[in-house]
């Protein structure tokens, strides 16, 4: 029998916000996974190496779960303070960084580190520190989402959250000419590393680096979203 | 007959506990959801405010109910016993009616469902020719009919505009968000009050409109209603809420914590004055629906992450169906029991 009820809430439909900030720390924490990857990568810790890949494959996969709860839950009868392709364009952003964890994880156990020059190894940790902060500064940004909402986005809180951005874009900048400086020690020692590992770092540089290309987009992406409104 | 006024009690009670099980539940459900007032505080403010509201201002609702529709008066002076079988066989098929909806979980309101049986009660008895059809009283079906449409958009204004004032007024300018929530809180007691009040004058009538047309075509009651019979109603609803409708209220709160006390408080606010507004206009609404257009109008002022449109749709199409359903069905049993009395 089913319940003796008659009720009309369902017209407070669920929030997609709070799955939001969820689905980003699945994100940041991919990224801190990703970190000590690399260190255990440098180490020549291949066990370590490959359990923190499962790690961040099945936070890859939470991720996604997440991403898709959100989009089934907004259909066309539901109304958001937000423009819904607005939030949408900003979650597909955000869903690559966890993406983007992950093939930097699987890149690295294609090839172990041999024959790499004096400077590689710390050239690759400081990147791959430099991505992380991005990456948690952009986690800043998505935690006020929460306090917008409950002040029905307010000017202040509005304000505050837009002078957070920039900062995200000024940490992928250091993080792009952290990538050029890499690139060129990488090519100045190709006799050295050889053909097959220069592609293999140059590939492992590119991925480490779009983990923060797409933390500055999700909050360019942000920014556009709250400025529609 | 004494046995016709005993079905037509215990019947009106059945209602009554219909409404306060689930009607009054969805009015108070917003006070538990934001945290103001605990289920043992929510049961006790609405006991109190409901059966307030009905005593002393249900009559002109009731009213309406019982000889606003169809010329009472005019069809006991003929023949008293249709009446009392007519408004026995109108509150038969209202129950009927909500109580399948609510198995249903189909937003459908008593007071449609009464004003829809008690039509098909006064549609039989102008086939009959026992009274002309244009002796319904069709000006008054038509301004009935206009509220519900209006009721649930006058809500989703005001809730609108009082939402936007809080917004500019405290939200944009708190500097401590929490701190003002829980000034709202104590503002929500208030409207916890408000609305049961409202809800009270308004909605005993579709317990009570029914039983006091039949006193009246007996004979038994003076022109005026007396106090006992919205008493009665009164009681009624207070015991759905306490035998059932905390269970309503349960769920709802937990389902709508994204109700904060400010939203809710413009959503109770909004839904309490529009509904008080019509039974001061002796107009039997629909409180569930008008709140459902509150909820939405502080949502369309931003005040919600989401609001589902889709029950609009719901609403629209229960409500389509409740006025033939509730008339054909009411109908029906009239006939029939004038051929079993």
């Amino acid at each position: 029998m089913k319940d003796y009820i008659r009720s009309v809430f369902d017209v407070v439909a669920e929030s997609p916000f709070l799955p939001l900030e969820a689905h980003a720390k699945k994100g940041v924490l991919a990224v801190e996974k990703l970190s000590e990857a690399l260190e255990a990568y440098f180490e020549g810790d291949t066990k370590l190496l490959e359990e923190r890949t499962a790690e961040i494959d099945t936070l890859e996969h939470e991720a996604d779960i997440i991403k898709q709860k959100i989009r089934a839950g907004i259909p066309a009868s539901v109304r958001l303070p937000v423009d819904k392709k607005d939030l949408l364009s900003f979650l597909k952003q955000q869903d690559s960084i966890a993406d983007y964890a992950q093939t930097s994880a699987y890149w690295l156990t294609l090839r172990p580190a041999k024959n790499l020059p004096e400077g590689i190894e710390k050239g690759f940790l400081e990147l791959m520190a430099a991505s992380l902060t991005t990456v948690q500064m952009y986690d800043k940004v998505v935690d006020k989402l929460y306090k917008l909402l409950a002040t029905s986005f307010s000017k202040e809180e509005i304000k505050e959250t837009l002078t957070l951005i920039p900062e995200v874009e000024k940490l992928e900048h250091d993080v792009d000419v952290l990538e050029t400086a890499l690139l060129k020690k990488i090519f100045d020692n190709e006799a050295l590393i050889g053909g097959a590992g220069a592609c293999h770092l140059i590939g492992l540089v590119a991925r480490i680096g779009s983990i923060a290309d797409k933390s500055a987009n999700s909050a360019d992406r942000l920014r556009t979203m709250i400025l529609k409104r | 007959m004494d046995l016709l006024v005993i079905a037509l009690i215990f019947a009106g009670l059945y209602m009554a506990w219909n409404i306060g099980a689930n009607d009054l539940a969805n009015a108070m459900g917003t006070s538990v959801g934001t945290g103001a007032l605990s289920i043992k505080q929510v049961i006790i403010i609405a006991a109190i405010f409901e059966f307030l509201g009905a005593v002393f201002f249900g009559k002109r609702v009731t009213s309406t109910i019982a000889k606003g529709i169809v010329p009472i008066d005019t069809i006991s002076g003929i023949n008293p016993q249709i009446v009392v079988l007519g408004m026995l066989a109108a509150i038969l098929a209202a129950s009927f009616w909500i109580t399948l909806a609510t198995f249903y979980n189909l937003p459908v309101s008593t007071s449609h469902s009464i004003v829809g049986s008690v039509l098909g009660f006064g549609l039989v008895v102008a086939f009959n020719g026992t009274i002309a059809y244009s002796d319904i009283h069709w000006n008054v079906l038509a301004k009935i009919v206009a509220s519900w449409f209006i009721s649930p958009v006058l809500g989703a204004l005001l809730a609108y505009l009082l939402f936007y004032i809080i917004r500019s007024l405290f939200l944009h300018r708190a500097t401590d968000l929490p701190h003002i929530e829980k000034k709202f809180i104590s503002l929500q007691v208030l409207t916890a009050c408000y609305i049961a009040f409202a809800h009270g004058s308004n909605d005993v009538a579709n317990a009570v409109g029914p039983l006091t047309a039949g006193l009246k075509g007996l004979g038994m009651i003076e022109s005026d209603i007396p106090i006992w019979v919205l008493v009665l109603g009164g009681v009624g609803m207070v015991i759905g809420l306490a035998t059932w409708g905390y269970k309503v209220v349960e769920t709802i709160g937990s389902k709508i914590t994204e109700l904060t006390p400010t939203r809710g408080f413009a959503a109770q606010f909004a839904t309490a004055t529009v509904v008080f507004f019509h039974s001061y206009s002796s107009l039997p609404i629909s409180t569930t629906h008008t709140l459902v257009g509150s909820v939405i109008g502080v949502g369309l002022a931003g005040g919600l992450a989401a609001v589902d449109l889709s029950v609009i749709w719901k609403i629209i199409s229960s409500w389509l169906a409740t006025v033939p359903i509730a008339a054909l069905t009411s109908a029906l049993i009239f006939m029939g029991l004038e051929v079993i009395v």
